[in-house]
């Protein structure tokens, strides 16, 4: 990323509750737990890792989403990789 | 950042960890009352203020007093404490050397010459102000320097003191905030783990946003508010263009800090050239800058005043008056009472970190206040601001509510850049802003010595710390850019959108 691409990047108004396209594949910490599983919230939309091991609470991972509900601002995603341990 | 104190010994108080808040909300009760009732801007009674509230929270410890006592001596030798106090001694003997060759006379001159009328004056104090400490980095020194050698001129041609001072330190602000090689910058990036260079570009967006607001608002405010222009030449000062050279020795300072030096070194070759331009061009004389003032009824003064070289810096007075003095004496010791108020804040904030009082305020934020992302960045401004105004140097303030920007941010997983920006824009601005703040202090220990320094400077053109809060534009648009911010989502960067840079391709 050039230093006039890193001046110009964020200058929007980004809303609270960000949408994602099946199958991508985003960086993300784990932020919280629940009857269903890990969940990642990325502002306002939660997305819940329904197999993911309980030991990645608060580390920073790679998600595929796998469903997401634009009404409801919910999905649900696997984790792919683990980038940085929960400190 | 680190230092050599046992981070694991912890206080408990009688009333619980809201307790630990007890000398620093003591302080704070103290300075409004001080400052804002009486208009008392005496910072040794700040010191006393500190003091009696360190000694009231010890009553309220739980065990040995002795670790209270050892809580005290973590806090005070922090390396952030000393960071400041090398800023202000070096910036305030480099400001006072340029003062005695001359430099406000050049200013005034200069003004004179392409007509910058008193209205106009603030607005461009405010640019200066932003450029010199976005080239050096430190808000601090600026907020010394500029109140030293642009605030008289600017009084003398008529601009209103108060706009002006609060025009100086928004340019303190902005420079703290934008800087890559300020203390809250590093600080900003290093902890919320986004490399220094992205931080800095991204962060243009808020801090140029503020500063047009802040830019109008003091032209706007230059044409209503307006002092009385002195007749600088006929109450006894001179004004001279030749005080312009030491815009060569303001000029060493920038390249060398911009070329990556550390600030000490910058400063010192700054002073080292207004030395040597002030002897070159015969605008001080050496006892203007240093001088030994001895006894002259003693045998040896008067030899040693007659040497070559040597005598030109022993000035024989009546045996009553003997002293050291000259700028770069008074230069650092105007700031004597401002590093012992700091070096006893930072004290009282690590007494309230082990004693858990941080910890409380976090622990009710995230359950109670920071339930969406907007709640969140707009509790991550107000929580900033809230830190501030306990901890007055804003570096180690920064350092206290970093691992708390940290953790709220990532619940929400906004991105490391973002919250870099939120934590440096409210610290730099608000650190400016609370009448106590450290880089207010230290723009006005370097006014209160201008009386002495010019016949025409009266005491009534001393600004009362406590009136220039509403007048630091650039730290209030700064503020209101990040709170809007937050609600509008302008400039918000997820985790998921962009990942930060290793800090270590700084």
């Amino acid at each position: 990323m050039s230093r006039f691409e890193k001046v110009l990047a964020g200058l929007t108004f980004r809303t609270a509750t960000p949408s994602f396209e099946v199958g991508d594949e985003v960086p993300a910490f784990v932020t919280g737990q629940s009857e269903s599983g890990l969940l990642v919230r990325v502002g306002d939309t939660v997305l819940v890792l329904p197999d993911a091991d309980p030991a990645l609470l608060d580390a920073k991972v790679t998600i595929k989403i796998e469903s997401f509900d634009e009404g409801q601002h919910r999905g649900t995603a696997r984790v792919v990789d683990v980038l940085q341990d929960g400190e | 950042m680190s230092d050599s104190s046992d981070a694991s010994r912890t206080l408990s108080f009688y009333g619980g960890r809201a307790a630990s808040a007890i000398p620093i909300a003591f302080f704070i009760v103290w300075a409004v009352f001080q400052s804002g009732l009486l208009g008392i801007g005496d910072t040794t009674g700040l010191i006393v203020g500190i003091l009696v509230g360190l000694i009231v929270g010890m009553f309220f410890v739980k065990g040995p007093w002795k670790t209270y006592a050892d809580v005290l001596f973590d806090g005070m030798t922090q390396r952030v404490a000393a960071t400041a106090i090398v800023a202000w001694l070096w910036a305030g003997m480099f400001a006072e050397t340029i003062q005695v060759g001359g430099f406000v006379d050049g200013l005034v001159w200069a003004a004179d010459a392409v007509q910058v009328g008193s209205g106009l004056f603030p607005a461009l104090t405010f640019l200066l102000a932003a450029l010199l400490a976005t080239g050096i980095g430190t808000g601090y020194g600026t907020a010394i320097a500029f109140t030293a050698l642009v605030f008289p001129a600017g009084v003398a041609v008529g601009a209103d003191p108060v706009l002006l001072f609060g025009a100086i330190l928004s340019g303190a602000v902005f420079g703290d905030n934008l800087a890559p090689v300020s203390d809250t910058t590093i600080v900003s990036a290093v902890t919320q783990n986004a490399d220094i260079g992205g931080v800095v570009a991204s962060r243009l967006k808020y801090a140029i946003v503020a500063a047009v607001f802040a830019f109008a608002a003091y032209l706007a405010a230059g044409q209503t508010m307006q002092g009385t222009p002195v007749d600088v030449a006929g109450a006894g000062g001179a004004g001279t263009a030749l005080g312009l050279v030491h815009l060569a020795s303001i000029g060493v300072v920038i390249v060398t800090a911009i070329r990556g030096r550390h600030i000490v070194e910058a400063i010192s070759w700054g002073i080292v050239l207004s030395v040597f331009l002030n002897l070159a061009f015969g605008l001080a004389e050496v006892s203007a800058m240093l001088a030994f003032e001895a006894s002259q009824e003693s045998a040896l003064v008067q030899s040693i005043d007659a040497l070559p070289l040597i005598g030109a810096f022993v000035v024989p007075v009546a045996p009553g008056d003997a002293a050291v003095a000259g700028s770069l004496y008074t230069g650092a010791a105007g700031f004597f009472p401002l590093i012992v108020l700091v070096l006893l804040i930072v004290a009282a904030a690590q007494v309230m970190q082990r004693g858990g009082g941080f910890e409380a305020i976090q622990e009710f934020l995230l359950e109670r206040v920071a339930t969406t992302v907007r709640r969140a960045e707009t509790t991550m401004v107000l929580g900033t601001a809230l830190v501030n105004a306990m901890i007055t140097i804003n570096t180690a303030a920064e350092i206290a509510i970093a691992p708390y920007i940290k953790t709220l941010g990532r619940r929400f997983n906004i991105n490391g850049y973002r919250r870099a920006n939120i934590l440096d824009a409210n610290t730099s601005a608000l650190g400016y802003i609370f009448p106590w703040g450290g880089g207010l202090l230290a723009g006005y220990s370097a006014m209160q010595r201008l009386p002495e320094q010019y016949e025409w400077f009266t005491q009534a053109m001393v600004v009362n710390p406590a009136s220039v809060w509403p007048f630091v534009f650039h730290g209030w648009f700064l503020v209101a850019v990040f709170l809007l911010a937050a609600w509008t989502g302008y400039g918000r960067e997820y985790v998921s959108d962009r990942a930060s840079e290793e800090v270590s391709r700084v």
